[in-house]
């Protein structure tokens, strides 16, 4: 088939409605998604992707040695040799950042799925387990909600000492009980499904009843929920950082690097503007994809038609 | 509707408990020893063990949690080992001067994010639409504290239009009514006062509300969209009503539901949310306590300070889940079961006429208030 059809097809599975297109080719016209439009969301896909693969080769790739200290160039402003300049230490910016891309992503990689492990075991058994069992698990869940994360993050991390590693298990013992109930809720609306009783009814056993019939339903939902949180759950990380009880200083982590760069924001900005910036295109990045994911996954939107 | 609001307040009271009992038991895993730094640095061996039964420290955990929780009871935080005072005056000194700021940043919250959201879906797709979508993007991606640090460096240390940091100029004079600077000038009259409380508040309130207005926008957005289509609004139209007329009292009247969910929420976020804004514009409040409090190993200032925002929190939510029957006549009748505190969203109080959502569009935000969604606090902000 020709390339106008098979971007028809294309066009009207991403935004689940069939025909977008009509009409020659030459006059065809993709349908309008709101002036942000799908190309900007296809580049923050790949954007995001770009920063996963930083994570993994980032320190590699980092032009030098990122925590090489080197007074004689201290603050230098950005240059061919130092893209981003260097900071108080001499330390080159560009490679720290680079650096800072694992860092702070598997941090919050780490967070994200050991929440999204216990949102699930805990959401399931809530919905699955009876009456107690789920008033007091969505008790626990509420108390866990009871204060914005960045508190209760604050209060576990400095309580386990202030390192990347208590920041990373306060966050995930801080950030399931929302997961939890999302699991709650969609697992809830299914269980009694008549797919599910059929399943029953056919001999399957609760174990095969939740893995293979109910945990695929929130499948689709919590992936969605993941890619959204990556950037809040970074802002978080990172803010522990800032704030003193996450990464410690010569980290090359991006919330660290800013706090330390504060000192001499107005001799030299670049060693503030870029770990910042760095965050904010991940996040930008991650929001989009995660919309992205939810337009094309969000079984809310492929039910109903 | 009786035995609602009573079970939501008894609700309200067990997870406070859950809370203290959480807050508690998160300090007595703290790695360094509050009975040496109580004692001094200089103290020896045998006075960190005085201090240490002084406190009361040297008992089991459960006995120590009894005591506290039996001098909570009496209203006596205990005493903070770095300001020698009772953590409960520190904390009417500093919650005064976060709640000026929160306020402020709710006021610009809801004075740029609900227009920008009803002007976004009233003109989807156009331009202004365009331009919500930049500031949410922005708004939950860029961090408040790198935010606050370069709105600080451009417009205060560059271009001077603004103070750098504090609450006041020296030199100013204020009448200490409220803890409120602001407040207290307007009410007092002081006028240069107030003008200059107010252009210390400006870069602190945009850096604390830009994450929040985010928030509002999209969920305005989506919310307005829902009703927008609604027949009532086309009947409303039908009937000759203005256009404005129509979107203000019709529409928006029907999506506040979702809104003040949310704005209640964010009172309790913006709060916890002081702990990155405040120290970086050197202004005290319950952020800066807190921060201070947890690096120096200040353990009952700490309990102290999360169940402060705890409150605030959990009585901001409850409020909300309250005043939605009174403003929304859909909401009343008790018929609703209530399971639970609405602290993350509830699916089962999502207003909005259900479905109503237009599937025809792509809304990657309208999926927020369907049920399948809701019970997830909006991404996007330090929840």
């Amino acid at each position: 088939m020709t390339a106008p059809t098979r971007r028809s097809a294309v066009a009207g599975s991403a935004d689940g409605r069939p025909g977008g297109l009509r009409g020659p080719w030459f006059a065809r016209r993709r349908p309008r998604r709101g002036p942000a439009g799908s190309v900007l969301e296809r580049v923050a896909v790949v954007v995001a992707l770009v920063m996963v693969v930083l994570a993994v080769v980032g320190p590699w790739i980092a032009p030098q040695n990122p925590y090489r200290v080197d007074l004689g160039q201290s603050l230098l402003p950005p240059s061919a040799a130092h893209l981003f300049g260097t900071d108080v230490n001499g330390r080159d910016v560009f490679s720290r950042v680079l650096t800072g891309a694992r860092e702070t992503l598997l941090a919050t990689v780490i967070v994200l799925v050991v929440a999204t492990v216990l949102g699930v075991l805990i959401g399931t058994a809530a919905a699955l387990g009876g009456r107690v069992v789920d008033e007091v698990l969505m008790r626990i869940c509420d108390i866990g909600l009871s204060l914005p994360s960045i508190v209760l993050a604050l209060g576990l991390a400095a309580s386990l000492g202030p390192s990347l590693t208590s920041a990373v298990v306060a966050m995930c013992l801080t950030w399931w009980p929302g997961y939890a109930r999302l699991v709650r809720t969609v697992v809830r609306q299914h269980r009694d499904a008549e797919y599910v009783e059929a399943a029953r009814s056919i001999g399957a056993g609760p174990v095969r009843v939740v893995v293979r019939h109910l945990l695929p339903t929130v499948v689709p939902v919590m992936l969605v929920q993941v890619t959204l949180d990556v950037a809040a759950v970074m802002l978080v990380i990172s803010g522990l950082s800032f704030v003193g009880v996450g990464a410690q200083v010569p980290a090359a982590e991006w919330g660290a690097m800013i706090a330390a760069a504060v000192d001499d924001i107005s001799t030299a900005w670049w060693a503030l503007l870029f770990p910042g910036l760095a965050i904010a295109v991940t996040a930008v990045a991650f929001n989009l994809a995660g919309d992205w994911l939810r337009v094309r996954t969000d079984p809310t939107v492929r039910w109903s038609r | 509707m009786l035995a609602v609001v009573l079970r939501r307040l008894g609700l309200m009271v067990l997870v406070f408990a859950g809370l203290v009992v959480i807050a508690f038991l998160m300090t007595q895993v703290l790695p360094g020893d509050p009975a040496r730094a109580a004692a001094g640095r200089n103290a020896s061996p045998e006075q960190i063990a005085a201090v240490a039964s002084q406190l009361g420290l040297d008992q089991p955990v459960w006995r120590q949690f009894l005591r506290y929780a039996g001098r909570l009871l009496h209203g006596d935080l205990g005493t903070s080992v770095v300001t020698h005072r009772p953590v409960l005056a520190d904390l009417g000194e500093v919650l005064p001067v976060s709640l000026e700021l929160v306020l402020a940043a709710m006021l610009l919250n809801l004075v740029i994010g609900v227009p920008l959201g009803v002007l976004a879906a009233y003109r989807r797709g156009r331009w202004a639409d365009g331009l919500t979508r930049v500031v949410v993007l922005l708004g939950a991606a860029v961090p408040a504290f790198w935010l606050g640090l370069i709105l600080q460096l451009v417009l205060s240390d560059r271009l001077h239009w603004l103070p750098l940091s504090g609450r006041l100029t020296y030199g100013y004079r204020v009448d200490d009514l409220t803890g409120m600077v602001t407040f207290d000038a307007l009410v007092t009259g002081r006028w240069a006062t107030f003008g200059n409380a107010l252009a210390h508040l400006v870069l602190p309130a945009v850096t604390l509300a830009a994450p929040f207005i985010a928030v509002v926008a999209r969920t305005v957005r989506s919310s307005m969209i829902s009703v927008l289509d609604a027949d009532f609004v086309q009947l409303a139209r039908a009937t000759g009503a203005g256009e404005w007329r129509v979107v203000v009292r019709h529409a928006l009247r029907n999506a506040l539901g979702p809104i003040i969910t949310i704005v209640g929420m964010q009172l309790g976020w913006m709060l916890g949310a002081t702990v990155l804004v405040e120290s970086t514009f050197n202004r005290g409040g319950i952020g800066a306590y807190t921060v201070n409090a947890v690096l120096q190993n200040d353990l009952y200032a700490v309990i102290g300070s999360v169940l402060a925002i705890g409150v605030v929190f959990i009585v901001a939510n409850v409020v909300v889940d309250l005043l939605q029957p009174a403003l929304d006549p859909r909401l009343r009748g008790g018929g609703r079961a209530v399971s639970g505190l609405s602290v993350g969203g509830r699916p089962d109080l999502a207003v909005g006429p259900a479905g109503v959502t237009d599937p025809s569009a792509p809304d990657v935000e309208a999926g927020a208030d369907n049920a399948a969604a809701a019970p997830v606090p909006v991404a996007g902000v330090q929840r």
